[in-house]
């Protein structure tokens, strides 16, 4: 079955699985569409295989298009009137506990309570390590407004962190105490 | 950086990504292959796909519209017969008419 794949394009996917995965789970806080999410993007990637000139080239256009197809789905969900934003620990407790620290939890939840063009340039600057030029190409977006959803997304989620992780870190020494 | 966005960055690390993804994927992938969607089909494979639709197309409307031209001209047809009955029934009952009149036309003048 897997013999048929060619290999440039395995490779491709087991390289990058995991940031097209990590990409579409931050931006939709939901495990399961993030899975469909990266199916579509590598199934688009193989139709435009031939047009792939390097692999700098391919990581550009997964990342890309991960962040575009992301923002169609919530999108689709907005206008059938769901509810957004939910947090990484509802759909994903476990996992989350058992890869991130509980403070890195908590991250990962006020993260997905930002405005969506502020959560999408902070996932590619700490997760991908981008610099805002990269994600401006990256988004399609003017370098400006890059830097401007960075430095208000990063003030807001400081501000968020302020009051919910001083609490959390309050709770633990209780805890400890007990 | 400061110390926030370093935390930042080592919260944000890339989740693993589910082990049954790539197997999907592949399947998925598979799957596709043996039943091409319309868009991944190669373009001559698509027109010639389209001219068969068309030409399918076509004989079926130019099919009816042949049938539906037929229907017409045997209807008009019928209809041109039964007035030229009609005219023939009209003209004998006239002649019928006309002779009565002409014998009775005769026998007062006698």
């Amino acid at each position: 079955m897997a013999l048929d794949l060619q290999p440039d394009f395995e490779q491709l996917v087991d390289e990058h699985q995991s940031m097209v995965f990590s990409l579409a789970l931050r931006m939709t806080g939901d495990r399961g569409l993030a899975e469909e999410i990266a199916q579509d993007v590598f199934l688009e990637l193989d139709r435009h295989l031939a047009k792939i000139e390097s692999a700098a080239h391919a990581c550009f256009w997964l990342r890309r298009v991960a962040m575009s197809r992301s923002a169609d789905a919530l999108r689709r969900r907005r206008v059938r009137g769901l509810h957004l934003c939910v947090g990484l620990e509802e759909h994903h407790g476990a996992p989350a506990e058992e890869r991130t620290s509980p403070l890195g939890a908590r991250l990962e939840q006020l993260l997905a309570t930002l405005p969506e063009p502020q959560r999408a340039a902070l996932v590619l600057r700490y997760q991908e390590d981008m610099t805002p030029e990269e994600i401006a190409a990256t988004l399609d977006a003017p370098v400006a407004t890059v830097k401007s959803h960075l430095q208000r997304g990063l003030k807001l989620l400081r501000a968020k962190a302020a009051t919910h992780l001083q609490e959390f870190v309050r709770g633990k020494e209780c805890t400890r105490g007990i | 950086m400061d110390d926030f966005e370093e935390k930042l960055k080592r919260s944000f690390e890339r989740w693993p990504a589910p082990p049954s993804l790539k197997h999907r994927l592949i399947e998925n992938r598979r799957r596709r292959k043996e039943h091409p969607r319309w868009f991944a089909l190669p373009f001559a494979a698509r027109v010639a796909v389209s001219l068969c639709v068309f030409a399918g197309v076509f004989s079926a409307l130019y099919g009816g519209m042949a049938s539906y031209h037929a229907e017409q001209q045997r209807k008009g047809e019928e209809a041109r017969r039964q007035v030229l009955l009609a005219l023939r029934i009209t003209n004998h009952a006239l002649d019928h008419m006309n002779q009565q009149l002409a014998a009775h036309h005769r026998l007062r003048q006698n």
